[in-house]
């Protein structure tokens, strides 16, 4: 599973995220608005993932372990939204 | 190359064919719409296809005239013979990048230099037209610097000067983007904007992993392509991002790197944006500056090139490129080259194109020089539908008499009345003979050309030549619609043209030296093609001075030709075809005759190697007139085949004299030579194997006979010198389809070309005659 | 001769022209712009004022037919560093390709069709300049704002 939900209501991205997965977390973030998404084990997440997550801002739980995702992506989600 | 590029080769070449006969005739007359709006078509056309073959240059140079010509037909400019040339000049480039694509199969890489100079003329040429125009130099200041044809005054007009390209100007977001990344933003070599379609994740693209390939990535930005939405309205399946991002790498590995095929991706190299227009002008300059390589002055002008590169590149912002530039050219003043410091240059600017470094050019090409007129040797054949149908139906026909002669066969086999048989077989045979001979006829006929081609070219070489030479003459051309042999009109092209060039040069008069005499002052050349039986002639008539018998005797009796003695007994008409002796062409200045390069002699010998020949006559005060004849088919030649030295050669049957085997003992020896005696002539013979070096078979025991051919070795009829021949064994007669030797052995003396016989091997076609003058005077 | 001199912190500029109204025209614009500006009537005088003390631009007209500023530019070249160095902005009333092509050959930097309009002659003096320290002895080390480091 690419995504689940933890006991303590976190979103977990583990591997290879597909673009399905993007509409999993939307409906999990607008169920539960402050739940934190933790990517630590997050190898590649697809677009759409990513752009789910820069539109509702949650709190992110890293550093992801794709190098892209860390360098490129993850200050884009920890910066103000411009 | 591919089938696109073969058709846009043809097409345009009949389109610049057309424009340049519309463009000769508009200057004749002017108000000829006709001419005007076909001129125009054609540049419209040609235009259209440089864009669908992707050759912005040439597309650009067309435009510009499509552009004069336009306002001709607008009424604001006029028709003028400067017009006209420049609109020459312009297919004549378009002609030679034409040959550039045929011979490489692609569309040249750099070639922005030969058209810049060309648009100039047409921007400059319409800079003069517009009346009003402020051309009083160093007048008032004009408020904005741009006075009213557009260019502005304080820069150098950019198509004018510059020649090569100045980067283009990149969009705005490149320089905000750089902005708002300063800190790792001077490293920046490429900036890159993406923007994927709606459906892209639909359709199984993922953006972030097209871009995640990109090396050396310095900033990356996400935004939406409006506002973010709230989250319940964001569709997650629809891609609303717009990706940005720098990078160190170049814009070329960039593009090379980064592919989508859903969305749009433009790549700018950094510089650019971050230098401006006018600092990139300063730069480019300075590589033009560095690639002046003359000794004197050099060190100066690359270290002041260099200097101010790197000063504008480290005011710009980019303090590594900045040094990079300062190296390189303090490394080329002991190279002497401003090589490297032009390809830091580019490197700096992230210049895409492998160029090599601007050429400077010191002189304006001379343009008119380059109309030089080429003999339009395609390799693709435009043929008529009508022709490729004839063929199809006569494969039929013969398809059905081979069918007919099988069933005569099977007939035969069985027994079944041999003389009814027989006689079927020969109404067959007579059947086929003629359906072959219609085949060689409708096959040679696909090849042949009009005459029209071969003259196209003409009316440009008068018109050049009479603007040079300050002479007006007028060529009239009859019988274009003569359709000779591709291999024939391809012959007389050179021969002609020299022909041709001789009668403007030192054939016709100047216009007051004609009116002197009571001619009317513009001369006429005349080209005339007719058909008689089987041969084409075609005659180059001038009434322009004439040869003069008198000087031919001067030139002849210095060159050592004949006697003078000899010479003043010769009739006048002698005296006039004695310019084709070899040697004549390099006759000196006195005569008036002398040659661009390709001497009468030449032109004689390259005409009847083809079976035809030249004549002239002239009159003194009244003109010249060179007629040519050659057979209208050439190709087709009787031979028959000899044994020598172990192989097969093919005799063209037109020297031959006789065949015929005699005792060995008739054979007389004379010195170290050979002869034989026949009818009482004595006459030299020669052992084919040793004339073609070849090894020899030892000759029969005494007593046995010898094969010998007896040929003619030239001279005139009736006094023709004779040779005999000796072979080892006489072959077939038959009816050959000769082809020249071309390429490499087209310089090979002694053959006339080759053949393709029957089992699918080549014969060689001996030239007797050059055999026997080299071996008259062996080497 | 020359109006009182501001010491420009931009960089010293030599006009080499022989009308006084560019030289004053010219002048006046650098001069409000930040740099130091002498005047030469022509290329000799200009080689002696270079001599004493060196600048950071020169520019100079080459109206043609008269040649002495091509010469003076050819000769600046064949000289010794770094003096030989020095950018040049060439001025002339002539726009074609062929007068370009021979300024470059001479050793311009650059070229401007007259009248040049102020802010053309500031911006490209800005760009070609060699900088504060009033010579081509070594690429100057100046920020981005052109000021010294």
């Amino acid at each position: 599973m690419t995504v689940r939900v933890a006991e303590d209501g976190a979103i977990i991205l583990e591997g290879k995220c597909p673009a399905e997965d993007a509409e999993t977390v939307a409906r999990m973030l607008l169920l539960d608005p402050a739940a934190s998404v933790d990517w630590r084990a997050c190898d590649h997440a697809h677009t759409a993932i990513v752009q789910v997550l820069l539109t509702a801002r949650p709190v992110m739980v890293g550093p992801p372990r794709s190098l892209f995702l860390r360098d490129w992506i993850a200050p884009a989600l920890s910066g103000t939204p411009t | 190359m591919n089938d696109l590029l073969e058709q846009f080769l043809v097409e345009c070449r009949d389109l610049i064919d057309a424009a340049t006969a519309d463009l000769l005739a508009l200057e004749t007359a002017p108000d000829d719409t006709e001419r005007l709006n076909g001129a125009f078509r054609g540049f419209h056309t040609l235009k259209g296809a440089a864009g669908i073959v992707e050759f912005p240059a040439m597309g650009r140079l067309l435009h510009a005239a499509e552009e004069v010509l336009a306002s001709v037909r607008a009424g604001s400019r006029t028709v003028s013979g400067e017009l006209i040339s420049d609109c020459l000049a312009c297919l004549d480039q378009t002609g030679r990048w034409l040959d550039e694509v045929a011979a490489t199969g692609e569309i040249p890489a750099t070639p922005e230099d030969a058209a810049e100079d060309l648009v100039a003329r047409f921007a400059a040429s319409g800079r003069l037209a517009t009346p009003g125009a402020d051309s009083v130099p160093g007048g008032a200041v004009p408020t904005d610097g741009t006075p009213p044809d557009g260019v502005p005054r304080g820069a150098v007009p950019a198509g004018a000067a510059l020649g090569t390209r100045v980067a283009t100007a990149a969009p705005d977001w490149v320089a905000r983007l750089a902005a708002r990344h300063q800190s790792e933003g001077h490293r920046a070599r490429a900036a890159l904007r993406y923007t994927p379609t709606a459906d892209s994740f639909l359709r199984g693209e993922d953006p972030l992993a097209v871009i995640a390939r990109i090396p050396d990535l310095l900033a990356v930005e996400l935004m939406p392509r409006g506002t973010w939405p709230p989250l319940d309205e964001l569709d997650p399946f629809t891609c609303d991002l717009v990706i940005t991002l720098l990078t160190a790498a170049s814009a070329d590995d960039v593009s090379t790197i980064a592919n989508t095929g859903f969305g749009v991706l433009e790549v700018w190299p950094v510089a650019a944006a971050m230098l401006g227009p006018d600092a990139l002008a300063v730069l480019e300059e300075q590589a033009r500056l560095a690639a002046n390589d003359t000794p004197e002055g050099f060190a100066g002008r690359l270290a002041s090139a260099g200097l101010v590169a790197s000063n504008v590149l480290r005011r710009s912002g980019l303090p590594d490129a900045a040094s990079a530039v300062a190296d390189a050219a303090r490394t080329g003043q002991s190279d002497r080259s401003g090589a490297a410091f032009i390809a830091a240059l580019r490197a700096a600017l992230g210049d895409t194109e492998e160029a090599s470094e601007p050429q400077p050019k010191t002189v304006m090409p001379d343009q008119s020089g380059d109309a030089a007129p080429r003999a339009q040797t395609t390799r693709a054949l435009r043929v008529d539908v009508e022709r490729i149908d004839a063929l199809v139906s006569l494969v039929g026909e013969l398809t059905a008499a081979k069918n007919a002669i099988g069933h005569t066969a099977r007939l035969m086999r069985e027994g079944t009345d041999l003389a009814a048989q027989s006689r079927a077989l020969k109404d067959q045979h007579a059947l086929l003979d003629r359906l072959v001979s219609e085949l060689q006829r409708a096959v040679l006929g696909i090849r042949v050309l009009q005459m029209r081609h071969l003259f196209q070219s003409f009316p440009r070489v008068v018109r050049e030549m009479s603007r040079e030479l300050g002479k007006t003459a007028r060529l009239d051309i009859e019988g274009e619609t003569t359709e000779p042999d591709k291999a024939t009109v391809e012959a007389l092209f050179e021969p002609l043209l020299h022909v041709l060039r001789n009668a403007l040069d030192h054939g016709l008069e100047t216009a007051d030296e004609r009116r002197a005499t009571g001619k009317p002052p513009g001369a006429t050349v005349r080209l005339r093609a007719t058909r008689d039986g089987d041969q084409v002639i075609v005659e180059v008539a001038d009434d322009g001075r004439g040869i003069d018998p008198a000087k031919i005797r001067l030139a002849a009796a210095r060159l050592g030709l004949a006697s003078e003695t000899e010479l003043e007994a010769m009739p006048d008409q002698a005296v006039i075809e004695l310019i084709f002796s070899p040697g004549f062409s390099t006759a000196s200045a006195v005569t008036g005759l002398s040659g661009r390069g390709v001497g009468m002699d030449a032109v004689r010998s390259a005409i009847t190697r083809l079976g035809g020949s030249v004549a002239v006559t002239s009159q003194l005060g009244m003109g010249t007139s060179v007629v040519f004849t050659l057979p209208f088919t050439i190709l087709m030649l009787g031979v028959m085949t000899v044994e020598a030295g172990g192989q097969v050669f093919g005799v063209p049957l037109d020297v031959v004299i006789e065949t015929t085997r005699i005792p060995r003992d008739r054979i007389a020896r004379l010195g170290a030579a050979e002869a034989i005696v026949l009818r009482d002539r004595t006459v030299p013979l020669i052992r084919l194997a040793e004339m073609l070096d070849l090894p020899g078979t030892a000759r029969e025991s005494a007593g046995g006979d010898v094969s010998i051919l007896v040929a003619s070795a030239g001279g005139q009829a009736g006094a023709e010198q004779l040779c005999a021949l000796e072979v080892e064994a006489f072959g077939e007669r038959m009816d050959v389809m000769l082809k020249p030797m071309e390429g490499l052995l087209a310089g090979v003396t002694g053959f006339a070309g080759t053949t393709l016989v029957g089992d699918g091997g080549v014969l060689i076609v001996l030239d007797l005659q050059e055999l026997l003058r080299c071996q008259e005077s062996p080497l | 001769m020359t109006s009182a001199r501001t010491t420009g912190p931009r960089g010293r500029v030599l006009i080499v022209d022989d009308a006084s109204l560019i030289r004053l025209f010219y002048g006046e614009v650098l001069r409000g712009a930040g740099f130091e500006v002498d005047e030469a009537l022509n290329g000799l005088e200009a080689l002696e004022k270079l001599l004493l003390a060196p600048a950071g631009l020169i520019v100079l007209d080459v109206n043609m037919p008269r040649m002495d500023g091509m010469t003076f530019l050819r000769t600046l070249r064949r000289g010794d560093q770094p003096l030989a160095a020095t950018p040049v902005l060439v001025t002339s009333t002539e726009a074609a390709p062929r007068d370009t092509e021979l300024a470059r050959a001479a050793g311009a930097n650059f070229y401007l069709v007259k009248p040049v309009s102020p802010d053309l002659l500031i911006k490209h003096a800005a760009l070609l300049h060699a900088g504060p320290d009033g010579g081509p002895n070594a690429a100057p080390e100046v920020g981005p704002d052109g000021a010294p480091r």
